[in-house]
């Protein structure tokens, strides 16, 4: 064949140290299309601290804050006075962690930037366990998983953390969901959370981890639309805290997402029915939130 | 211009002159009054810098983490507890080779709760790369801010400005507040050596496997020697504006002493008087006060105190199991030494207790008629009536 | 001078890319991008790449899916209406929902190129100093001239009749193919090269005479004579075909009232259907059972949507005349078992014979050739193909068309054009040795349908005969969408007169149409595989072809999954 002629990368250089399949690694590529080059990625412990590259190398074009595993938001906000004070108002500066960096570890942090309202955008890319470690549990951990720290007839009988809630609790300009196997919703978010300005923006990103959840490689992205279809993980958009939009609804039972992988193989049809029950209330109050925010637009819409 | 500040204000008024620009800062007394005084220069334009009122120490030391990789000069400061938080980011603040400087307040750590002076919070973080700078007073706090600035930039490791609580921090002084075109002559604005920058993409404090690691951690170590020379040269550039005259080391009287008092902080203005009143009497007694304990001055110690026969250690902190901080590092570093002095060390004044006079007084005789020091430290202004 | 006492700094910032690290060799399956066969296209007697065509039209590229159509048939608007269009019951998309309605975007396409007057391509070969004869120029005779001309091999035509066309001209009645459609198709296939000569019947001394002024003769002279019924009084019987053909000549005489069509096949309906236009009620008597009938089942379902009726499990046993009309003496019959022919046979049942009235009885069951030499002996040295006959010597001779096709079809005409043409380059070039395989090498899947890409080595030639099937398909990227309407005159409206019964879609509806095409097995630039390759390991050359970057690919298998098409494979590394 001739010469490629789109070897276009975008902001991203090849050779990055991720296993084959990972989540992260498309979520990172999806996300730079609507954040651009005019960005800071600062990066707390996490499966991407070491996938961007060790020691000389780095796996991306736009420059890199490595920093300590709790300190990605206000590691960010630091950043951003920084550029601030030296006139750099067009730089995008972006917290890029793990569940554990945000969930975990990182979420007094990021709720102190929240409440402050840092200019920053966080990006949390969820793959549900920490990974990096060799998957143990995390507050991000769905309900029926295995870990290596829940192990056997152990397995996790806790719900996952609603982040989201918590993070329109603080009534910050921008929240929004977002999954690798939905890119043009994925960049849409991306760039409207890089034009929301002068506030703190959160995408909670859906990224599949093959390696932790015992499906092949190749599924990554079929079990990461599997997660949406299924309302496990619906896509949606709350601005300011009180305005919320869905932005898709699933139409498939949550056995079809669970059955494909190995962390919820043990899981009795009652599980899943209880899961189902779980995630079909979960969408139904999304859906009030939805329903509210239409109402109170209408009326704010009568009154001018 | 000379005002009346407490110690605390005193740095605050330094950070101001060396034209700070990202403070990251949380409360914890005894340091509160210092990003107080923040606060309002940043609310009243008078400093132009962005305060950022962080949710716990740890995010402090991050903020100004991620503000300084930028290329900017960064302050925070904190105290115990807040310190003992900040322990990670302190590692993480040196081996980024960033130039923050701190303003740090001994104080005891809990349990139990303890808000009064103490150095083993500074003491504890002595192996986190961090120059650590002891100041006996406020005008000593107000100078050495701005020559830690200095002396931090020139190394690119990070600075520790450390006050004791109450005695220095919330103690009113006169203090001969410079202006600022002189401290602009002494402190010019910051060049970083690196910064986070879009249009040279880089990726700053990667993973680091064992194939690189040792050369770095051998780097911190070169910046550490540097640092030592480095504050010999900005001192001397320090004294030529200002007129006053800061050193590694400073020593009353040692020259002819059979012994010398070795001390840090605050309680070496008491043992000044100690130190002079004795000598009236004809005592051949000296007076060392150690300023900078990172680096560790161990050339300056072992030309100072090693003629000397005879060195008591007042230290206001403690490592368990192995005794009094500055005793064990003065022994370490006259160790080469053919002919050692004996070191007699002392444990005094944990937690905000009083070194008074008598203390000083009893520890001069305790090392006058011990012929022999006890390998382990003393501990001197015990309350015989508190027991267990 | 405090300048000088600055350390030197080494710390932990990248100084270079990840590049260095050739992730590639983690891999032990690799991504292929391997096109593959779609169902359509192999059931298709012309081989036609139907999923690059319907990529093409989706994407509003008219001429290029036409052109892309004439590669394999130069005559798409001829078969936009009247192919039997197998290729839709293969389509991979009607488990989904509906099968494409491949036949009305032929047609869509196929009138856009003649609207635009677009020329056929002029061939890619070198001319081969070689020349043929064909006799007969009808649908097969028409494909051979034109495939012969793409190979740079010269074709002349010789058509007994006034007008080029054969069965399309005579025997589809006008209502399902305007004739002024078929003119333009054929004018475009002369302008290409190919010499038509009519009004040139050929007898066997002038055949022989054609054999030895040209390197070969194809003989292509269709099923011209109607089969007998072997009834008494078959006389006052018409025949069907040539009632067509005189309709189309203007010279067939005006029928009206009750009338009976023997026969099941499409001959039967389009004699049926052009008596109904004509005033008459048409009756179609069939011996079998309807569901057994051999016409196309929406030529039968128009049909009686129009008014014919149709008796099933008659048998005529004689005609005679009954004054002004006929008088039909039929069987019922009834369905037993399965013959040998895989249908179901239709025996006498036990009724008696009963006499029906007709104002004429027209047949409508079938052809056979009208001259013995039409179709091949069985000399030595003969290739029997899968849609023609070629003799080698002592003159290269072949058959086409009807009479050595299994089935009958406009389709298989062109089809059977096609491989004769093949069959001839392969013997001119290479020898009767080389026929066989070439034809075996341009077979589209698991053939008998043939490509001429194929064999002139393009596109097509490298995709694998693996047909695609529906568990091929990654469904997460297509929803139900309804198939398009066919419009269609009213049948009242259609059944009175010769306008055309079926119209054409709508631009909006034709786009809508092509893109619900799967465009099985090839790659339609959906970009999943780059958009969700971990790595951006793929890249796109000028041509927009893809091509995975082996230095970096990690094998994860992710851009396989997500081709929704099947247009790429995982292989093992080999060691």
């Amino acid at each position: 064949m001739s010469e490629p002629i789109n070897a276009d990368r975008g902001l991203t250089y090849p050779g990055n140290l991720g296993c084959p399949g990972c989540g992260a690694s498309i979520a990172i590529n999806h996300a730079l299309k609507g954040l651009g080059e005019k960005t800071v990625l600062v990066i707390p412990a996490s499966c991407f601290a070491i996938m961007a590259g060790p020691y000389p190398m780095t796996a991306l074009k736009v420059p890199i804050l490595h920093t300590a595993f709790a300190t990605a938001a206000v590691t960010a906000a630091g950043v951003r006075a920084g550029l601030d004070m030296q006139g750099d108002n067009e730089t995008t500066v972006v917290a890029w962690a793990g569940d554990g960096g945000t969930f975990d570890i990182g979420i007094q942090s990021l709720s102190g930037a929240a409440e402050r309202n840092d200019d920053i955008i966080f990006v949390c890319y969820d793959n549900e366990a920490y990974m990096n470690t060799g998957v143990q549990r995390s507050s991000a951990t769905p309900y029926g998983t295995r870990t290596t720290t829940t192990p056997g007839t152990g397995w996790k009988r806790t719900r996952k953390k609603n982040i989201m809630e918590i993070m329109a609790a603080h009534r910050i300009p921008y929240a929004a969901t977002a999954n690798i196997a939905f890119p043009d919703d994925f960049i849409r978010k991306f760039t409207k959370a890089r034009e929301t300005r002068g506030g703190t923006r959160f995408i909670h990103v859906f990224s599949s981890c093959p390696t932790g959840w015992g499906v092949a490689s190749s599924l990554a992205i079929k079990i990461a639309r599997l997660a949406t279809r299924t309302n496990i993980f619906p896509l949606y958009e709350i601005e300011n805290g009180t305005d919320w939009t869905l932005n898709m609804e699933g139409d498939l039972p949550v056995g079809d997402y669970l059955g494909l992988q190995g962390r919820f193989r043990h899981l009795s049809p009652e599980d899943l029915e209880q899961i189902q029950r779980e995630v079909e209330a979960n969408l139904a109050l999304i859906q009030e939130r939805v329903a509210a925010t239409r109402v109170r637009r209408a009326h704010l819409k009568l009154e001018a | 211009m000379r005002q009346v500040l407490e110690g605390s204000h005193a740095i605050s008024e330094a950070v101001r002159l060396a034209k700070v620009q990202v403070v990251a800062g949380y409360p914890i007394t005894p340091q509160t009054h210092i990003i107080e005084a923040i606060s309002q220069y940043c609310a009243d334009g008078s400093l132009k810098a962005r305060f950022i009122p962080v949710e716990s120490e740890h995010s402090s030391m991050a903020a100004v983490v991620g503000a300084a990789a930028t290329g900017v000069r960064t302050f925070t400061a904190t105290s115990s507890h807040g310190l003992a938080l900040m322990h990670e980011m302190l590692h993480w603040a040196s081996a980024a080779r960033l130039p923050i400087v701190m303003g740090e307040v001994n104080r005891a750590l809990g349990p139990g709760w303890n808000i009064w002076t103490d150095q083993s919070d500074s003491l504890s973080q002595r192996d986190t790369g961090w120059i650590q700078l002891y100041c006996e007073d406020a005008q000593d706090a107000l100078d050495t801010t701005l020559i830690a600035f200095r002396l931090a930039e020139t190394v690119n490791l990070p600075a520790m400005v450390v006050i004791d609580a109450f005695y220095v921090s919330h103690t009113f002084e006169p203090v001969d507040v410079p202006d600022q075109e002189t401290v602009d002559r002494f402190l010019p604005p910051l060049a970083p050596r690196f910064r986070i920058d879009v249009d040279h993409p880089q990726a700053l404090y990667p993973m680091v496997g064992p194939a690189f690691f040792m050369e770095m951690r051998r780097s911190i170590q070169e910046g550490m020697e540097a640092a030592g020379p480095a504050f010999d040269a900005i001192a001397g550039e320090f004294e030529s504006v200002f007129g006053r005259r800061y050193s590694a080391v400073e020593t009353v009287g040692c020259e002819d002493a059979d012994l010398v008092l070795v001390t840090t902080g605050s309680v070496t203005s008491t043992a000044r008087i100690i130190i002079a009143r004795q000598r009236e009497q004809g005592k051949r007694v000296g007076l060392c006060k150690i300023k900078q304990f990172r680096p560790f001055p161990a050339e300056v110690i072992r030309a100072v105190l090693g003629p000397v026969p005879r060195i008591a250690v007042i230290d206001r902190n403690v490592s368990f199991g192995s005794g009094g901080i500055f005793a064990r590092e003065i022994q370490s570093a006259l160790c080469p030494l053919e002919k050692r002095p004996a070191v007699y060390s002392y444990i005094a004044g944990l937690g905000g207790r009083d070194i008074t006079p008598e203390t000083i007084t009893e520890v001069l005789r305790l090392a006058e008629e011990t012929p022999m020091p006890a390998a382990e430290s003393g501990w001197v202004g015990l309350n015989p009536d508190v027991k267990p | 001078m405090i300048a000088s006492l600055r350390p030197t700094l080494l710390f932990p910032v990248t100084r270079t890319s990840t590049e260095a690290n050739r992730t590639g060799s983690w891999r032990f399956v690799r991504p292929v991008y391997r096109f593959k066969t779609a169902p359509c296209s192999a059931a298709c007697p012309a081989g036609i790449d139907i999923p690059t065509v319907e990529m093409l039209a989706s994407r509003g590229q008219l001429y290029d899916a036409w052109a892309h159509i004439c590669r394999e048939n130069p005559f798409p608007a001829v078969c936009g209406r009247v192919c039997f269009h197998p290729c839709e019951n293969a389509c991979n998309r009607a488990e989904l929902d509906a099968s494409i309605a491949i036949n009305a975007l032929e047609r869509y396409i196929g009138d856009a190129g003649l609207m635009a007057h677009s020329p056929l391509a002029a061939p890619e070969v070198a001319p081969l100093q070689r020349r043929v004869a064909i006799v007969g120029a009808g649908p097969a005779g028409l494909a051979a001239g034109y495939f012969l001309t793409q190979l740079g091999i010269a074709a002349e035509i010789f058509e007994s009749s006034e007008e080029p066309g054969g069965v399309l001209r005579w025997g589809i009645p006008s209502y399902r193919l305007p004739k002024s459609v078929l003119a333009a198709e054929i004018a475009r296939i002369e302008k290409a090269g190919v010499g038509i000569h009519c009004g040139r019947a050929i007898t066997p001394d002038a055949l022989n005479e054609l054999a030895a002024r040209y390197d070969a003769v194809l003989v292509g002279a269709g099923l011209a004579a109607t089969l007998r019924l072997n009834i008494s009084g078959e006389a006052s019987i018409v025949d069907g075909l040539a009632f067509l053909r005189d309709v189309q000549t203007g010279s067939a005489p005006v029928v009206s009232g009750e009338v009976a069509v023997i026969g099941g096949g499409n001959t039967a309906i389009d004699v049926a259907r052009t008596l109904l236009r004509q005033g008459a009620r048409p009756t179609i008597v069939y011996r079998r059972r309807r569901q057994d009938m051999p016409a196309f089942g929406h030529e039968i379902a128009a049909a009686e949507a129009e008014g014919v009726r149709i008796v099933e499990l008659m048998a005529p046993v004689s005609v005679a005349a009954d004054g002004d009309g006929v008088r039909l003496e039929v069987q019922p019959m009834t369905a037993a078992e399965v013959g040998s022919d895989g249908r179901v046979r239709a025996v006498p049942a036990k009724q008696p014979p009963q006499t029906l009235r007709f104002n004429r009885v027209f047949s409508g069951i079938g052809a056979e050739v009208a001259e013995p030499w039409h179709r091949p002996g069985d000399e030595a040295d003969t290739i029997r193909l899968s849609h023609c006959v070629i003799r080698c010597a002592p003159h290269a001779m072949g058959y086409i068309g009807d009479p050595v096709t299994a089935e009958n079809s406009v389709a298989h005409a062109i089809g059977s054009g096609k491989q004769a043409a093949i069959a001839l380059h392969a013997l001119f070039t290479g020898g009767p040795e080389a026929v066989l395989p070439a034809v075996e090498r341009c077979r589209v899947g698991p053939g008998p349908a043939l490509s001429l890409e194929i064999y002139l080595n393009g596109e097509r030639s490298h995709r694998t005969s693996r047909m695609v099937t529906f568990a091929d398909i990654n469904t997460d990227y297509f929803s139900r969408a309804a198939r398009c309407v066919i419009p269609a005159l009213a049948p009242a409206a259609a059944a009175a007169g010769f306008q055309e019964a079926v119209t054409t879609l709508r631009p909006r509806e034709a786009l809508a149409e092509a893109a619900r095409c799967f465009n099985c097995g090839i790659c339609n630039d959906c970009d999943n595989c780059r958009i969700f390759c971990p790595e951006q390991t793929i890249l796109v050359d000028a041509g927009g072809r893809r091509s995975v970057d082996l230095d970096y690919c990690k094998g994860c298998g992710i851009c396989t999954v997500e081709c929704p098409r099947c247009a790429m494979d995982m292989e093992e590394e080999s060691a």
